[in-house]
């Protein structure tokens, strides 16, 4: 049964590497992609504009409200409308998508920079206001007050809960199987059908997805050690 | 930007070339239901459809494109426009019917039941009639394939069944062998594959095979699913299948993947 996962065209073994390539690709970019939006909507809470302040609000609200595999299904079926109704002002009628992994990106970023906005707004707010109101009272900048003081802190604040994002995010782009992009889960639901041994290969892309968080969890847990040097721990 | 420059640059191409080129069809299967349609461990796509689909693409001339698309998004990804027809062991039905059209039916399979072989019912209801098997399911745990013809038979005959609901069919059949469930519904050869893969009689047929003359719900046959207006191709379809059907080409191809025809006449 084992040979199943054999390497090569006579097993999928293969196939479900490079099914986690996909996953881990997708699952860095839309991570990174979801902290980028996460820091922009967390500055948007924190401002003092009213309608920024609504923005991230309603984003955050409706993303982290609404199961994961809608935002997706959304994406999936409305990009392609929209691309269409785009090229057919250039007058053309075919038919024309979004490469599903372009979708499971900014859907799957979408999401994740929604629980990252939560995260970075916090870690901001823990910042304590004196310091701040120094940097301001020597004649620092906005942005150097940002850059100097904000930022290196924010790290050390944020990234137990931003460790914790990057699960949710890996684990999420199994999700995005439905679009028929051959990230590890669609792969192994392939695997599992057209053989008729679903156990081994769910069982397998388990082990898979697990080696996937535990190797990360360790570069979190340095990470989050780094961020901390100087730091007196409790 | 690239993928926006190449996008650009793929209406362009598009808009220049027009539709003179052989018509270009392309065919939506989902690529994990054997014996229809699977990917082979190389990643191609095999099955009953994917030779017939190709036979059908030949017969017409056409320049033919597969498509896998998950099954939950089949029928949606068809409107949007990602493929033009569907071929995926999908049972023609008037629930169906009212969002989708379809050619005639290539082929149908009767719908079975099937119990652990170890369990009680196995032995009692091997041989029962439809009314017998019917009346002692009644009050069963009985599973089905959520979305298929099979979920419309049981909520209509068994209404006092404690009915369990499956996304795909390899769930329900773990779940029947663990005895979570006392009974299955699914085409017949969905059963004998299983147990050919298992290696065993883990499980046991009951009662006839059911088809859609007694049982509407069960529909005519599996078609090709096709967009409303898209009645030329619904034409092309029709009079390819009723080609490959009269001169016994369905007939071969099923005897060769299910072992047994399950060719259907063409229709008047």
């Amino acid at each position: 049964m084992l040979d199943l996962l054999a390497f090569g065209d006579a097993g999928w073994g293969d196939e479900l590497l490079q099914g986690a390539a996909v996953t881990i690709v997708l699952a860095i970019s839309a991570y990174l992609l979801g902290i980028a939006i996460g820091m922009g909507a967390a500055a948007m809470k924190l401002s003092g504009s009213l309608i920024l302040r609504a923005i991230a609000g309603a984003y955050t609200t409706v993303v982290r409200g609404v199961p994961e595999l809608l935002v997706i299904y959304l994406f999936f079926f409305g990009s392609s409308g929209a691309i269409q109704n785009v090229a057919s002002v250039f007058g053309y009628t075919g038919y024309l998508e979004l490469p599903p992994f372009a979708v499971g990106l900014l859907a799957v970023g979408l999401i994740s920079g929604a629980y990252s906005t939560e995260v970075i707004r916090g870690a901001l707010q823990v910042i304590p206001e004196g310091q701040i109101e120094a940097g301001r009272a020597i004649g620092m900048t906005g942005r150097q007050i940002f850059w100097r003081i904000k930022l290196p802190q924010l790290w050390r604040f944020a990234l137990p809960g931003l460790g914790n994002v990057w699960q949710l995010t890996l684990k999420d782009t199994a999700l995005v199987s439905v679009t028929s992009l051959a990230e590890l889960m669609r792969m192994s639901f392939v695997a599992a059908g057209s053989t008729r041994e679903p156990f081994l290969f769910y069982v397998t892309a388990a082990i898979l997805y697990l080696a996937m968080t535990t190797v990360s969890q360790a570069l979190f847990q340095r990470g989050e050690r780094a961020a901390s040097r100087g730091v007196r721990m409790a | 930007m690239t993928r926006n420059l190449s996008l650009l640059a793929g209406i362009a191409v598009a808009a220049m070339a027009g539709t003179a080129v052989a018509q270009d069809v392309r065919i939506g299967t989902e690529g994990a239901y054997p014996p229809w349609n699977y990917t082979e461990s190389d990643g191609t796509l095999a099955g009953f459809e994917i030779d017939l689909g190709n036979a059908i693409c030949e017969h017409n001339g056409w320049t033919c494109e597969w498509v896998a698309q998950d099954w939950d998004g089949i029928i949606p990804a068809l409107q949007n426009g990602r493929y033009d027809a569907i071929m995926a062991g999908m049972s023609i039905t008037a629930e169906r019917d009212e969002v989708i059209d379809f050619s005639h039916g290539y082929m149908t399979t009767p719908a079975h039941f099937a119990v652990a072989a170890d369990s009680d019912m196995a032995a009692e209801l091997a041989e029962a009639d439809a009314a017998t098997m019917l009346a002692a399911l009644d009050g069963a745990v009985v599973g089905v394939q959520v979305g298929t013809i099979h979920q419309n038979l049981i909520e209509q005959e068994l209404p006092g069944a404690d009915l369990r609901f499956y996304d795909t069919q390899d769930q329900l059949n773990l779940d029947l062998v663990a005895g979570r469930v006392d009974a299955g519904l699914a085409d017949v050869n969905t059963w004998t594959e299983f147990n050919e893969a298992e290696g065993a009689e883990a499980i046991a047929l009951i009662g006839p095979g059911l088809t859609g003359a007694d049982y509407p719900v069960l529909g005519v046959g599996v078609g090709v699913g096709l967009r409303e207006d898209d009645d030329e191709l619904q034409a092309a379809f029709n009079e390819a299948i009723c080609a490959l059907s009269n001169d016994g080409t369905i007939a071969t191809m099923t005897e060769e993947w299910f072992g047994f025809d399950a060719s259907l006449p063409c229709p008047e």
